[in-house]
């Protein structure tokens, strides 16, 4: 399905492209980070230790709050402490308010985030292209119907659905265990499970399939009065034959360039609903800001570094999306055509 | 005579605007589009039938009817003793192998993701023809027998030429062993250099295969060489059909003689020509003239009884009148050029757009009625206009519908043969015709 032609573009705009190469960097990191979460993090994420709660990250300074009032000629001073950190390299990135190491949440929260955004975009493509895809290939009734369920869909805010959702459904998740802990290449202080938020999951997808929708029907529609379609059925080519081998194909490059764009989208979602503690999750980017949230002027790290991920996150796959639609798009065949 | 391989009965394809839920709902009047019109041929075996017409003309429309890549609105296509449109199942199958049709455009008609070769063995992937080692083999040789290499089987589309796609494309309608082909302007897209090489291919293979042609194409001289007979569509109906040589040696219909006209021949010399080659636009298939429909542009539009004016004069008063009926004479624009906001000055009204719309003297007779019409004109009473000429120049054209008699060579012209019944009518119209009823020709 991908002509070598299709990879030479890819290969070409790489290397044309910084931007691109950033992307994938920043991908391929995160990527790392969350594969071996258990190799790399320098402690268990969930382990508490309040004797070394709020320690600020290497070489910054954390003002405490604890202020002590003190006499002096007459008048109240208030004094505040002043805590320089840090001599050790133990939490580099410091802790949060309950002594947990900031670095390995962070690491093992990109689990959570890039398996919502894989599963939940994967369920979301394979909904919305088969309905955009039939709507506009068959047009009529039920296009009509298709489409008005669709931009019903659009029309609520996707947090209040997601939300919505949730509610009615519960916070199903599903333990898979880490095998890098099982088979004893990690250390077994690690949490010994893969959590796969599964409502979270669903609910994303069908937060996100109608945008699927909508473009697969746009291309199903232009793709549907090409010649080589009415060909195919002169042939005898079945509406199915027809749909799975042209218009699915010729209709792939905006699909998948979409697919980019929503897995960022879906990653902010995911961050969104564990921030708000609907989630359920417990590592995750979303649910450390919102416990960070409280303790912002004074431990501002506890949220801005699991903030920074999902910006790096987000970023570095908008800017691999912007590869596939430029490598992809006057790679459509057919325009230039050979002299 | 051979016997027909395709039969088409009064074959009709209406599209109807206005059509959707809330047009239904709103009770706006559903508007036919009659791309296709009542066609009756049968294109016989071996042979090539040629079917000729300006774009729009419904001869697409024509082609995926007759093939059932569109659900008919009337009549019925017959292939082989088979109705097609009642075809289902493995009798449906069947037609689907042995009728292939090959497109027009080199670049949508391939599929730009699959290869030469997936491409040709499409229609054996699709009937499951021979294993897939079996079908490579056959899209090598077909590549070579369409002149192109075998070693090409691997590229994609976009790195043919156009007229090597055409030939992919004829691969394409070849490779399941057909015999009949419907080939939609296969060469309407490539150079004049190039269309010769594809021609003299598609002529090669008949030839070799036995195969039976329906060639559409919008230009006569491309059909010349390889059509047996040829059929000339406008507005969605035959106008002509006849054998090829009779069709271009002794043209019966104008508009055929038109067609021919417009086509550069070495052989004719500029002044020999007799005919005015056709002005204006085709009418809209929303809303064909009444009688004839070739009436709005015929150069030999038959005068009522009893008026006798050079064709040309004729003619260009019926043209004015057409402009006239059709809402196409802006009268306000025209005060505005006579430069009379009052709208007083009828007479200069009258001499601007008589100045306009006729560059000769006209006779006493026929400058008194358009001038008349002219004047209610000035008063934007447009329906008395048309009907001041239509009184006075009513054509038979206009009243009665031409139909195709049968034969070898008919035309749909009152002027030529004409059947049984459209003779009776004609009649009947001229002795009614001293006595005219206002409206009766409403267009
Ligand atoms: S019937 Fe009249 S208008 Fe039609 S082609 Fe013949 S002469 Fe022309």
């Amino acid at each position: 399905m991908i002509s070598p032609r299709t990879l030479r573009n890819l290969r070409s705009e790489l290397s044309r492209s910084l931007l691109a190469k950033l992307g994938i960097a920043i991908l391929a990191v995160i990527l790392f980070t969350a594969v071996f979460a258990p190799l790399l993090a320098p402690h268990d994420p969930t382990e508490q230790d309040l004797d070394n709660a709020n320690i600020p990250p290497l070489g910054f300074t954390a003002t405490e709050n604890q202020t002590t009032s003190q006499m002096v000629d007459g008048e109240v001073q208030i004094v505040e402490e002043e805590v320089v950190v840090n001599t050790t390299v133990a939490h580099p990135l410091g802790t949060d308010s309950l002594g947990r190491d900031v670095l390995s949440r962070t690491m093992f929260g990109a689990r959570t985030s890039l398996l919502v955004g894989l599963f939940g975009t994967s369920i979301a493509v394979v909904l919305g292209v088969t309905v955009g895809i039939t709507a506009g290939y068959y047009g009529g009734r039920i296009d009509d119907a298709l489409m008005r369920f669709a931009d019903v869909m659009l029309a609520f805010p996707s947090l209040v659905l997601a939300i919505a959702l949730i509610g009615l459904w519960g916070q199903a998740s599903l333990r898979i265990p880490d095998p890098l802990v099982e088979l004893g290449i990690a250390s077994s202080e690690m949490p010994s499970d893969i959590v796969l938020p599964g409502t979270v999951i669903a609910v994303v997808a069908l937060v996100n399939w109608v945008w699927f929708a909508r473009v697969a029907r746009g291309e199903a529609l232009s793709v549907r009065d090409q010649e080589y379609v009415k060909a195919a059925r002169s042939m005898g080519g079945s509406d199915l034959h027809v749909i799975l081998r042209h218009v699915l194909p010729n209709s792939l490059t905006p699909i998948l360039v979409l697919a980019t764009i929503q897995v960022a989208a879906i990653i902010l979602l995911e961050s969104s609903l564990s921030f708000l503690g609907f989630s359920g999750a417990q590592l995750s980017w979303g649910f450390d800001i919102a416990q960070g949230r409280d303790y912002l002027s004074s431990s501002w790290w506890i949220a801005t570094v699991p903030g920074l991920a999902i910006v790096a996150a987000v970023v570095g796959i908008n800017l691999i999306g912007d590869w596939l639609r430029d490598a992809l798009d006057p790679g459509i065949e057919g325009q230039g055509g050979a002299p | 005579m051979t016997d027909p391989l395709v039969t088409v009965d009064d074959l009709e394809k209406y599209y109807y605007e206005n059509d959707t839920l809330l047009d239904r709902l709103t009770g706006a009047e559903r508007e036919a589009v009659r791309a296709v019109d009542g066609v009756s041929f049968e294109v016989r075996e071996g042979e090539t039938l040629g079917v000729v017409g300006e774009s729009g003309c419904g001869k697409s429309t024509l082609a995926e009817t007759l093939m059932r890549l569109r659900e008919p609105t009337g009549g019925s296509v017959t292939f082989d003793g088979d109705p097609v449109f009642d075809l289902s199942g493995t009798d449906m199958n069947a037609f689907r192998r042995r009728a292939q049709v090959m497109f027009q455009d080199p670049f949508s008609s391939l599929d730009p993701r699959m290869t030469a070769g997936e491409i040709i063995t499409e229609p054996l992937a699709i009937h499951g023809v021979g294993t897939s080692g079996e079908r490579r083999e056959r899209a090598e040789t077909l590549l070579d027998e369409v002149g192109l290499s075998a070693d090409q089987i691997d590229r994609y589309p976009h790195e043919f030429s156009g007229g090597q796609r055409q030939r992919i494309g004829f691969a394409r309608a070849l490779a399941i062993d057909p015999e009949f082909i419907v080939l939609d302007e296969p060469v309407s897209a490539l150079d004049v250099s190039v269309q010769a090489q594809v021609l003299n291919l598609l002529a090669d293979m008949q030839a070799e295969r036995d195969l039976t042609y329906l060639f559409i194409a919008h230009d006569l001289s491309v059909v010349r060489h390889i059509s047996d007979r040829v059929a000339v569509m406008y507005l969605g109906e035959i106008v002509e059909i006849g054998p090829t040589e009779e069709i271009f040696e002794d043209p019966k219909h104008p508009y055929t003689k038109a067609l021919l006209e417009s086509v550069p021949r070495a052989d004719t010399d500029e002044r020999d020509r007799t005919v005015e080659t056709i002005r204006g636009d085709v009418p809209s298939p929303r809303n064909p003239p009444s009688g004839c429909s070739f009436r709005t542009r015929c150069p030999e539009l038959i005068q009522p009884p009893g008026l006798d004016l050079p064709q040309a004069t004729f003619r260009g008063i019926s043209e004015f009148r057409t402009r006239i009926e059709n809402g196409d004479i802006d009268v306000d624009l025209r005060w505005e050029q006579v430069g009379d906001p009052d709208r007083e000055d009828r007479e200069a009204f009258v001499d601007s757009l008589r100045e306009e719309a006729f560059d000769t003297e006209l006779p006493d007779a026929e400058e008194e009625t358009v001038s008349e019409a002219i004047r209610a004109l000035a008063d934007g009473d447009r329906e008395t206009a048309a009907a001041t000429l239509r009184e006075r120049y009513r054509s038979p054209c206009e009243a009665i519908d031409p139909g195709l008699p049968a034969g070898e060579h008919p035309s749909a012209c009152l002027l030529n043969e004409q059947p049984e019944d459209v003779e009776t009518a004609r009649e009947e119209w001229e002795a009614d015709y001293e006595a005219p009823e206002a409206g009766a020709s409403s267009r």
